[in-house]
């Protein structure tokens, strides 16, 4: 019987279900999330495709998730109640925090209160320096003291992080035995074990975030392999990370930090294999669904990682100057730019008489106006009705009747009215003002970087994604899009092309030029030696094993690390230097400019991953669609691209219609292609055509 | 908006402008080396027209609000008919459009088809810049002269070409060049991003579009603010404050005076009545005064206006030249971040009586400065400077912030492990302390300590540091938080030490301070009970000031409030209180001595 490969994505409203089979059948699945207890969603809507489809739980080899059940922990400061063991003086790190707030002039801005109140957080009279000396030996009757306590307490968990132990860990080592000895049951975690880096801050940070959503992501992951085991869907358990690897979900119960931004990743992972396929190794994605939009780079093929990034910390402009917002991990993640900007995002005057959209939405209740179910107020997905790019009787699966005459007396009302423009200029307006304001996230991956966005394809994807795609790339002349099959069901549908991943590090912090290679060779022998026994106790062959280098430096007196690929074997002088090139190189690449080869680098931590290589490719090159829906008639519809273009007759089509067989391929805007859970648009003058791999290619004239 | 054809375009015009600002100052911010840039967040940038006029003001620091456009007026005006494409400018002369001496700013005009169409702009407070003292920051100095490198407007490129005079000059004055250039090609490379961007739209609008939706930006900004000044009471509000004093005339207390004056769309500022300039480095450049006048008010405008020239059109300043507010030659100004920071707890005084239900209490008083610098035995020089702030004043609404940067510099604190590596010290504490925040309805925020221990042979040790004598003000009922303070040894001698320090220090040696608590804000007695109860469990108030200042008992064996302890004590403090309560408190209410409890 053929084996199936599942990738499950819950999200706040929907759970995305993808099967996939060896000879390339897909089946898939949107089923309402079941919040509260999230693996009833994924089994329930997994038994409903095996009715539907004849298969057997049996047939599943391997089920990969993607989860926000611990960012949303998190956002809704539903974690354990969490000790936290420091050193004594510092016992307010956690919450005093970096001072810095994200918001300039606002009397109004809270600061996330700290996810171990400060009676949970304890601290011990220990030092150790910098160096990694002992200047003040623990005291192992006050730790039992200070155990007891938070037992007392009845805290759920305890973390331990203590000042300088990236330097020398054997405190916390101790600390760890106390507590193992005094609670053997006791879920806890040490800083040495999470992120063993320098910045007490960000280590204290990220150690508490691990510690606080340990209980509740263990607890998860047991219901869900239960619930699994119970449909006799006896599979490995993979759960995606936020850095776009793999691990499997016992350790994801270790390292709970490491699955935070679980929910985004799958799409960034699936967007990179697609695009290798086509042979564009540089790409945007830009995935953008009701609320929030996104947007990450790919190049040469690689997708990049932030060494760092804030939990919950809204979604703002320039977020990456004004941090603060959120709780802060020190693990890398892709690095993905957010901007608040979605189908449902509120579209307003303000006093100075300018349109704004968002940051407001109307969210999923009541939605925008067209939905008829109580929205009053003006929203993108509106401006889209108005302006005929969206079906105005139905959303594509025909599920929701739209009401497109509410949506053009609001808009009439209250925003056309308001700046004196007709209604279809209004809405075209908006159009365009929600993509400038995502333009800010593609800039802050690209350009901020020292990237240039016309050098890069657009990758579209999400609900809203190909419906805006064109108008983005337009706006950052960017001539090439690709829409992937599923659009809206992208995230699930990427966890299938990842591959298993562990990621190391160990903080240096010493003058690359004076470090010795032998001290090099120590550290990354032993970060090697990690990897290979965790991927080793995974079940990999020793020719399966991707061991990949990365050195973060800076020049000394910097504290921004740029992240370079550090050479393979055994290090000496010239290796040495070459790494340090390495830096100049990305440094003047990055930021325009580099310093004379007087100024030392410093080399701030050692990374390492360790990846999987599957015997087969994950995800054969031809799909076989299995789902069978009524496609789309081909038919026509007004819509309206701007004063200077005015109303068009635009095509309605199915994806099918621009494969190369049919109605002659490649088409010209304006064309509507619209499919259950996605609508694309294709605006005057491009063309649009499907590929071999079922992807719509849209090429922009110049 | 007659101008305007495209209401929508120009929307979009909008968001990209600022958004060159915004990416400006992020090239700065990664590219920077010294911590005073990279986690003070010191340093501003900006767009403005080809006059000079700001349009868009990059996300940065409030304290330089305004300043560009001033120092860009004199750059405008000395060299018009001599600014040529490839020219960079160079200031950071109080005297001649800069603010003080380490922050330098640096210009660069655009041109298109060779005409100039706009300035790129930057300011950065630069680590050292020569002067007496390492770090160019004495709070001591009493004339310009001692303070540093003073550099007038003068072209740090002309042509493309490099002042190679100009540049190795600099060098050779300041104690880390390796710092202070490296800052300054951060800045160099922000104005780079700016042309490139720039240049970007004028090819997707024309000039003569660009040049009418600058002309707009800065009207939409006015329009706005008129819009929000218009939504306030008219009328006169005064508010007065002291700085301890300028660390040279110990005795001598510094009034800090302001009247605001609202009328219709517009408003007025007026610092006379301040005292005159000061011997001490705390005097402000009339700019520094506009950026905390202004930056005041804006905490109680809608957030969405931008910041250019527009809001400047509608809140006009007035500061009489002589004064701290606005000095003259030769006045020391190095420190003046203080007066700065206490102008903008003034100007919230003076909206609180505006604004009974929109402003905060006072906070810490704004930063205290740090620095420690010398040279090591090998006669290699080092300067640490740490800037610390971290609370805010209790509000009308909840309680004040703490551990978290002043409104008027949102700056970071750096790494203590970072700090360990980097410098010959430790820190041994970093932590809130208890029964320092000011009792109210919503307490004042908790103040945090600092240790420092030195690990050189030697070194001086300079410290900016106010509110010893007169602590931030109450609010509606809301006690003053309690004074900042200063000690030497804090675990042997424990000396007790004034508020501005400068003093050599050796080996071993720990300088510990403790911030001023902020002020709380309405009656602690009708603080929900709950509250102290946390506040307490936090350790954050002691059970004897719980029942003292709110007349809360606490028990602690099972963490609970005896309710009628707690509403007899609540009585007693009532019926003991003399007098009527004070808007504005700087000391405890008078209490019979039954009630003092």
């Amino acid at each position: 019987m053929a084996k199936f490969r599942v990738g499950a994505d819950i999200g706040g409203t929907f759970t995305d279900l993808v099967l996939l089979g060896h000879d390339g059948t897909l089946h898939t699945k949107k089923v309402p999330s079941t919040v509260g207890a999230y693996e009833v969603a994924i089994v329930e809507g997994l038994s409903s495709v095996f009715d539907s489809a004849g298969l057997q739980p049996d047939q599943i080899e391997e089920v990969l998730h993607g989860t926000t059940v611990a960012s949303n922990a998190i956002l809704e400061h539903k974690g354990a109640r969490t000790g936290l063991i420091t050193t004594k003086g510092f016992r307010d790190v956690l919450e005093i925090r970096t001072l810095r707030m994200p918001r300039l002039y606002d009397l109004h801005w809270e600061k996330p209160p700290p996810l171990a109140p400060r009676y949970l957080r304890l601290d011990v009279d220990e030092r150790i320096n910098n160096k990694g000396g002992v200047d003040k030996a623990l005291d192992l009757d006050e730790v039992e003291r200070v155990v007891q306590r938070l037992l007392d307490e009845k805290v759920e968990t305890i973390a331990v992080c203590l000042i300088n132990s990236y330097a020398n860990d054997s405190h916390e080592r101790a600390i760890k035995g106390v507590i193992e000895r005094m609670a053997p049951d006791l879920l806890h975690c040490i800083s040495a074990d999470v992120l063993p880096e320098i910045l007490e801050y960000q280590r204290t940070s990220t150690t508490v975030i691990n510690a606080y959503v340990m209980p509740i992501v263990s607890n998860y992951l047991q219901q869900l392999s239960a619930r699994l085991g119970a449909a006799k869907i006896d599979a490995p358990l993979l759960l995606m990370q936020s850095n776009g690897g793999l691990i499997n979900a016992a350790v994801a119960e270790r390292k709970p930090a490491n699955i935070i931004e679980s929910g985004p990743a799958g799409g960034v992972v699936g967007a990179q294999a697609l695009a290798r396929k086509l042979d564009l190794p540089d790409i945007i994605t830009f995935d953008m669904g009701g609320t929030t939009a996104k947007a990450s780079l790919v190049e040469d093929g690689e997708f990049t990682r932030s060494l760092d990034y804030q939990v919950g910390g809204g979604i703002m402009i320039g977020s990456r100057l004004m941090s603060g917002a959120g709780y802060h991990l020190k693990i890398p993640a892709i690095d993905l730019a957010e901007v608040g900007a979605g189908g449902g995002s509120l579209v307003w005057i303000d006093a100075g008489g300018s349109m704004q959209i968002g940051p407001e939405s109307a969210g999923a209740m009541p939605g925008p106006v067209c939905y008829g179910m109580g929205g009053e107020e003006p929203t993108v997905t509106d401006a889209n009705v108005i302006l005929g790019y969206l079906n105005p009787d139905f959303l594509v699966g025909g599920e929701l009747e739209l009401q497109a005459d509410k949506s053009s007396e609001v808009f009439q009302e209250k925003v056309a009215n308001r700046m004196g423009l007709d209604l279809a200029h209004a809405a075209y307006g908006a159009h365009q003002i929600v993509i400038s304001n995502m333009i800010r996230a593609i800039r802050a991956i690209s350009s901020e970087r020292g990237r240039d966005p016309r050098d890069y394809a657009l990758f579209a994807f999400g609900g809203n994604g190909p419906l805006f795609a064109a108008g983005m790339a337009k706006a950052l002349d960017m001539r090439r899009i690709v829409v992937p099959p599923f659009p809206g069901l992208f995230s699930s549908f990427g966890l299938l092309y990842a591959d298993v991943e562990h990621h190391y590090s160990r903080s240096m912090m010493q003058v690359l030029r004076d470090a010795e290679p032998s001290a090099l060779n120590d550290i990354w022998g032993g970060l090697e030696a990690e990897a290979r026994a965790q991927l080793t106790a995974d079940g990999y062959r020793p020719e399966q094993i991707d061991i990949r280098r990365t050195a973060n430096m800076h020049y000394k007196g910097q504290i921004y690390e740029l992240s370079v690929p550090a050479p393979d074997g055994d290090f000496d002088p010239d290796k040495v230097a070459e790494l340090e090139e390495r830096f100049g190189v990305e440094h003047e690449r990055t930021y325009g400019h580099r310093a004379g080869p007087e100024e030392p680098v410093m080399l701030v931590n050692a990374q390492l991953i360790g990846r999987a290589i599957p015997d087969h490719p994950p995800v054969p090159d031809r799909l076989k669609v299995m789902d069978s829906r009524t496609g789309t008639q081909s038919s026509t519809r007004q819509a309206y691209f701007g004063p200077e273009l005015g109303w068009l007759e635009a095509k309605v089509l199915a994806r099918t219609d621009l494969a190369s067989t049919n109605l002659g391929g490649e088409q010209t805007g304006p064309i509507i292609v619209e499919e259950y859970d996605a609508t694309c648009l294709v605006p005057p003058g491009a063309t649009a055509k499907q590929d071999d791999f079922g992807n719509i290619i849209i090429e922009l004239p110049e | 908006m007659a101008k305007i054809e495209d209401p929508i375009e120009f929307e979009l015009f909008k968001n990209a402008i600022f958004a060159i600002g915004d990416e400006m100052a992020v090239t700065i911010c990664r590219t920077t080396y010294s911590g005073v840039l990279r986690d003070n967040m010191d340093f501003s940038t900006a767009l403005a027209d080809a006059n000079g006029k700001m349009v868009a003001q990059g996300l940065t620091l409030p304290g330089h609000l305004g300043s560009i456009p001033a120092a860009l007026a004199v750059v405008v005006e000395r060299f018009e008919g001599d600014i040529g494409p490839g020219d960079m400018f160079i200031l950071n002369d109080p005297f001649d459009g800069g603010m003080h001496l380490p922050d330098i700013f640096i210009f660069q005009p655009l041109f298109h088809e060779g005409k100039r169409v706009a300035f790129a702009a930057t300011i950065s407070h630069h680590s050292d810049v020569g002067g007496r003292v390492p770090g160019s920051n004495a709070s001591d100095s009493t004339e310009i002269y001692q303070e540093g490198l003073r550099i007038p407007p003068l072209k740090l490129f002309e042509g493309g070409k490099r002042n190679e005079t100009m540049w190795s000059l600099i060098e050779k004055n300041v104690r880390i060049p390796i710092q202070v250039l490296g800052d300054l090609r951060a800045q160099l490379a922000a104005c780079h991003i700016a042309e490139t961007q720039f240049a970007e739209l004028l090819r997707r609008y024309g000039l003569e579009k660009v040049d009418i939706y600058m002309e707009e930006v800065i009207d939409y900004a006015e329009r706005l603010t008129r819009a929000a000044i218009a939504e306030l009471p008219d009328g006169e509000w005064s508010f007065e404050d002291w700085i301890d004093d300028d660390g040279i005339d110990l005795d001598r207390p510094i009034r800090l005076f302001v009247k605001i004056t609202k009328s219709g769309e517009e408003m007025v500022v007026d610092w006379t009545g301040s005292s005159e300039q000061v011997k001490g480095a705390i005097n402000c450049s009339l700019s520094f005064t506009v950026a905390h006048s202004v930056g005041a008010i804006r905490c109680v405008l809608p957030l969405n206006i931008p910041s250019n020239e527009g809001v400047f059109r509608v809140i006009k300043v007035i500061a009489p030249p002589g004064t701290i507010t606005n000095m003259v030659l030769p006045a020391a100004c190095a420190a003046r971040g203080l007066t700065g920071f206490r102008m903008g707890d003034c100007m919230f005084g003076a909206l609180a009586m505006m604004l009974p239900d929109r402003v905060c209490a006072a906070s810490d008083g704004g930063n205290t400065g740090v620095s420690i610098g010398g040279y090591d035995d090998e006669r290699k020089p080092y300067i640490y400077v740490d800037f610390s702030c971290g609370t805010h004043g209790g509000r009308p609404w909840a309680d004040g912030l703490q551990g978290n940067s002043n409104m008027f510099a949102n700056m970071a604190s750096q790494s203590i492990e970072v700090i360990e590596t980097e410098q010959p010290m430790q820190i041994l504490s970093y932590e809130l302390v208890a029964d320092r925040a000011g009792a109210g309805k919503y307490r004042g925020g908790a103040p945090f300590r600092r240790d420092y221990r030195f690990l050189e042979r030697e070194a001086v040790l300079q410290v900016r540091s106010d509110r010893q004598k007169y602590r931030p003000y109450g609010l509606y009922g809301g006690y003053p938080g309690q004074p900042s303070a200063n000690s030497l040894n804090p675990d042997k001698e424990n000396r007790t030490m004034a508020s501005k320090i400068t003093m050599e220090i050796g080996y071993g040696t720990v300088f510990r301070h403790e911030l001023a608590g902020g002020g709380g804000w309405g009656d602690p007695l009708e603080r929900d009970t709950e509250k102290v109860l946390m506040d307490v469990r936090n350790e954050l108030v002691s059970t004897e000031a719980a029942f003292k200042d709110y007349g809360v008992m606490v028990d602690t064996a099972t963490w609970t409030v005896d309710a009628d302890a707690t509403e007899a004590r609540r009585a007693a403090i009532r019926a003991g209180r003399t007098g009527e309560t004070a808007k504005v408190m700087w000391e405890e209410p008078q209490m019979t001595d039954a009630a003092k409890g």
